[in-house]
């Protein structure tokens, strides 16, 4: 709990304008503290790609991609393309997903998770702002700051395992067209998982 | 030994098996069973499955569309060779907001229902596995988890035949499914707003209004929804998702509470804003009122309200040039119009409200009303003709402030039937502003009628330029009575339209009783009797018993259906060993299609006549609840919902399906016309 009050602090600093981010529209700026207490804002990675996961360990569909190891595939690929992968937690104490900092190190850890930064929302004001709805559910913004993805993680809305084999991986996807200077094909689509879950 | 062992083993399979059973029923969060219709199908028909689903307390399934979060059930069937499982139909859900996402869900027990379609040409005694796994997700309002469970059951090809309790249990799962409005519903997107518009009957009730959209990109889930009745429509106002306009046309359920609802289809079009009460709203109201206060101030020209007018503006050229007392008399007539308008305002709100379809003017519908205000403007007429002469009590040309109000109460019951043509607008929005906006309208309208004469009160320049009393007065009284007795025509023309000719000629034989008594008193007056006012009060009192008991006749334009029953198949059956023609309709109140061909074409006089003549017995089904019983004979005729028009012919072996839309020469034809 004392770790939450400078956290606290610290989102009530910065938080997105708007309460929902739209396609081509600049990202809205945060600033939120990592699992190691740390601060990390978006604004300071301007200039790269930034993917945003939001991330509930409980959750059976955030299981399926990292017990696959899809999720850790995904991160990879992101991060070798140049992109910065900031996974964020909303889930609020109490709630089923919720970690603090040491736990949140230990997931990452023991599921050899390849995150630029876990970062904890508790009171989840960075994931209203961004109108996250779901576990897992993914963001990219573009190097000049610019939301160009939101929504699912791929196309297969399943808890299996199995299915994550001949999915359209929409992240990779969105990031391979950008890296191309290309529009992204699919800006928009419906995230699945478990609801986050936000402080009431 | 041997046997020993053999019993270790199946103790420790028993114990394992159950301890399996336990976990794996500890696991599940929801307990489903598969139940059929009837597990004895004929061949060649269909058979309804149910999911029988009872989640557990504190757990929900999901609706199709789960709304912000949630995934919808997918079933995996294996299936004997020619068996083909139809969509999996959803109930009406529910609502659950749960850390601001919204979510479409089931919280207490529910059933989804598949029909089953059994080949042909399959021996009795044939059996049919029917094995399917089913997807799903559970969640309490702190974890979600996904459950697959494989669902059997074995079917036994037979007579179809179904169990009462069984069926009874779909009877009650299927008043749970949406039906099928029929009309098609519009939305648009416009502003960040997402507005819908569905057609559905003034006077078909509906609480609890939500709109559950089938797929995301139409609405914003967790936004507050706002609705509107609208007259014939409801209009549903929410935000919209972002990129609604991208979207076509949006499919859903219109849920009108108690777990009842509407499967609807809108397409995009232009559906004005009825406005909330917002500032908006107020700026149409002040509108509205400007409108009134006009539309007021032209009632007074009408003959309706032009003749009472003027008496009050002679009793004031007679009183002379009191000043306080000319106020207080244009005061009091003020406030008499303005409460009367109000009060009919109120009065028509209520009963907007209570549902029932009633215009400005209501009160001109019952023929009674129109019978008393017959009497009435007939005596003012003849008073103004000279007949008689009112006595100082009586109020139209008393001075004084009582005397004024109730000559501004009685000028504004009178005008309202004169509204129609000018204040159709202001009128319009008044039933569809908030309440408090829509008496201030009718504040105005009041307001409106009263303002000649408020002027002529408070404006002595005004009232310097009415001319002095003198023999001019009789003359002007005389003339004044043209225009009265052209109200009084006019309300005899309305007595005849409500009551036919014998409630007509009532009217007037009151009319002439209350005047006989009248002139009577006239002569008695003339001649200084005392009491000259004795012959007058038994003749009115019995002329107003005489109105009172004008009845309404139906029967104006309306011809009521002979031999109209309601629909049962039992009924059917026995009408069609009869060898008589059925014309079999089945409708519901809160279709709109089905009114329009009820007004327009069933119950018409030539409908009624060619039944008639052919002897054609008519059965309604009405479908407003939800009647399982009909419900399978509609989709017995490949309808999903109503309209559904049936016409049996003397001695056909099945019926013809008619047209949704129907017009009179098309039923006329049918008792004359071959199969």
């Amino acid at each position: 709990m004392r770790l939450l009050i400078p956290f606290a602090v610290a989102v009530l600093a910065i938080t997105p304008a708007a309460a929902q981010q739209a396609i081509g529209k600049p990202a809205g700026n945060f600033r939120l503290t990592d699992a190691d207490g740390k601060s990390v804002t978006l604004g300071q990675f301007k200039g790269r790609p930034v993917v945003l996961e939001w991330n509930n360990p409980g959750c059976p569909y955030v299981k399926k991609h990292y017990e696959s190891g899809n999720m850790q595939a995904t991160q990879a690929k992101a991060k070798a393309a140049g992109a910065v992968w900031l996974t964020i937690n909303s889930g609020a104490p109490g709630k089923q997903g919720y970690m603090t900092g040491p736990q949140a190190k230990s997931f990452v850890t023991t599921q050899k998770a390849a995150p630029t930064a876990y970062l904890l929302d508790p009171e989840g004001r960075v994931g209203k702002g961004y109108a996250a709805k779901t576990t897992p559910h993914l963001y990219l913004i573009d190097a000049a700051g610019r939301l160009v993805y939101q929504g699912g993680i791929d196309d297969r809305p399943t808890p299996d395992k199995a299915d994550v084999i001949g999915a359209r991986n929409h992240v990779l996807a969105a990031l391979g067209e950008v890296k191309a200077g290309k529009a992204v094909s699919m800006p928009e689509t419906r995230p699945y998982g478990c609801s986050v879950k936000y402080a009431d | 030994m041997a046997a020993r062992q053999a019993w270790v083993a199946t103790l420790f399979f028993m114990i394992v098996t159950l301890f399996a059973q336990v976990a794996a029923a500890q696991e599940r969060h929801v307990a489903i069973d598969l139940v059929p219709e009837s597990a004895r199908p004929a061949a060649g028909s269909t058979v309804t499955l149910a999911f029988d689903s009872r989640p557990e307390k504190s757990w929900h399934g999901y609706w199709k569309n789960g709304g912000d979060a949630g995934i919808e059930t997918t079933l995996e069937w294996t299936l004997p060779a020619g068996v083909s499982a139809g969509e999996l139909r959803y109930p009406v859900p529910g609502r659950l907001i749960v850390g601001g996402l919204m979510n479409y869900v089931y919280e207490a027990p529910f059933a989804q229902l598949v029909e089953l379609a059994i080949p042909a040409g399959l021996a009795a005694g044939t059996k049919l596995p029917i094995q399917v796994k089913a997807d799903y997700l559970v969640c309490t309002e702190e974890i979600c988890v996904p459950e697959t469970q494989t669902l059997a059951t074995v079917l036994t090809i037979g007579d179809g035949a179904v169990d009462p309790a069984t069926r009874a249990r779909f009877d009650g799962w299927r008043l749970k499914m949406p039906r099928p409005l029929g009309s098609p519903a519009t939305w648009q997107g416009a502003q960040g707003q997402f507005r819908l518009a569905v057609p559905f009957p003034a006077s078909a009730a509906a609480g609890d209004v939500y709109f559950y959209p089938a797929a995301g990109g139409a609405v914003d889930y967790a936004a507050p929804q706002a609705v509107t009745r609208d007259g014939d429509r409801i209009v549903l106002t929410t935000k919209a998702a972002p990129g609604t306009a991208a979207i076509g046309a949006i499919a859903g359920v219109l849920a009108t509470g108690d777990g009842q609802g509407f499967a609807i289809r809108a397409q995009p079009g232009v559906v004005a804003a009825v406005e909330q009460a917002s500032s908006g709203g107020w700026q149409a109201a002040a509108l509205a009122f400007a409108g009134a206060v006009v539309g007021g101030l032209l009632l007074n020209i009408m003959p309706c309200v032009f003749p009472i007018l003027s008496l009050k503006a002679l009793s004031l050229a007679k009183s002379g040039g009191n000043e306080g007392a000319a106020r207080r008399e244009a005061l009091a007539y003020t406030a008499g119009v303005v409460l009367v308008c109000v009060a009919l305002g109120g009065i028509l709100l209520g009963l907007r409200a209570g549902g029932a379809t009633v215009g400005w003017a209501f009160q001109l519908q019952d023929p009674r009303v129109i019978g008393v205000l017959l009497l009435l403007t007939a005596g003012i007429a003849l008073n103004l003709a000279g007949l008689f002469e009112l006595p100082t009590p009586a109020f139209a040309s008393r001075s004084g402030t009582s005397g004024a109000f109730a000559t501004g109460a009685l000028a504004a019951f009178v005008a309202t039937p004169c509204t129609g043509p000018f204040m159709g607008a202001a009128l319009g929005a008044a039933l569809v502003l908030p309440p408090a906006a829509a008496m201030l309208v009718f504040a105005g309208l009041g307001l409106g009628i009263a303002l000649p004469f408020l002027l002529i009160g408070f404006v002595p320049a005004l009232r310097r330029r009415l001319p002095r009393p003198g023999a001019w007065m009789a003359r002007l009284r005389r003339i004044l009575s043209v225009p009265m007795f052209l109200t009084a025509l006019a309300l005899t023309w309305v007595l005849g339209r409500q009551a036919g000719v014998d409630g007509m000629t009532l009217g007037l034989a009151a009319t002439l009783l209350a005047g006989f008594g009248l002139w009577w008193t006239g002569r008695r007056q003339e001649t200084g009797r005392e009491r000259a006012w004795w012959p007058a009060v038994p003749a009115m009192a019995l002329a107003l018993i005489v109105v009172v008991l004008v009845k309404p006749q139906a029967a104006v334009s309306a011809p009521s259906m002979a031999g109209v029953e309601p629909f049962s198949e039992a009924r059917l059956a026995a009408l069609r060993a009869e060898g008589r023609p059925v014309f079999a309709y089945f409708t519901a109140d809160w279709c709109l299609t089905c009114k329009v061909n009820e007004k327009a074409a069933i119950e018409t006089a030539g409908t009624a006549r060619a039944f008639a003549d052919g002897k054609v017995a008519v059965l309604v089904g009405n479908w407003t609840d939800g009647d399982p019983a009909l419900g399978r004979f509609i989709e017995g005729h490949n309808r999903a919902g109503v309209p559904l028009y049936l016409w049996y012919p003397k001695g056909a072996a099945s019926p013809r399906v008619l047209p949704q839309l129907l017009t009179t020469g098309m039923l006329t034809e049918l008792p004359g016309g071959t199969t």
